[in-house]
């Protein structure tokens, strides 16, 4: 990158301006990522995504039988 | 890692990315609405089924 310290490159930021842009990015990137994750955790409490051992059907009566008793 | 963006020009990865993200976005909403068990408009499938199949019993 011998061009780049010239103020020029493929994008046309210099080697600064690309390390505050990248510091931007990746912070914003990890809050995204916090929030994906938060998100995720709360739907697969309600309702999980991956079926038990007998299925979804059995999951589903495991939800009403509490009406049963 | 940060020469990444002396490769690529940021405005446009980040057009790109936001566009990229709202597409998977939407496309994965609309297939959990599509179906039973992931639809969270349509409430709770199991609690229906009980409900309809308790109801003729109790009336």
């Amino acid at each position: 990158m011998a061009d780049t310290k010239a103020g020029v490159s493929t994008s046309g930021l210099t080697e600064s301006e690309a390390k505050e842009f990248h510091s931007i990015f990746v912070t914003s990137a990890a809050v995204f990522f916090i929030v994906v994750i938060i998100a995720h955790v709360l739907a697969y409490n309600w309702r999980p995504f991956w079926p038990g051992p007998h299925g979804w059907v059995a999951a589903m009566i495991d939800q009403i039988t509490p009406f049963l008793a | 890692m940060f020469r990444i963006w002396l490769l690529f020009d940021p405005r446009r990865a980040l057009v790109a990315l936001f566009v990229f993200l709202t597409v998977l976005a939407l496309l994965i909403h609309f297939i959990c609405l599509s179906t039973v068990r992931f639809n969270w408009l349509e409430g709770n499938p199991a609690l229906r089924a009980h409900a309809a199949l308790v109801a003729p019993l109790s009336a």
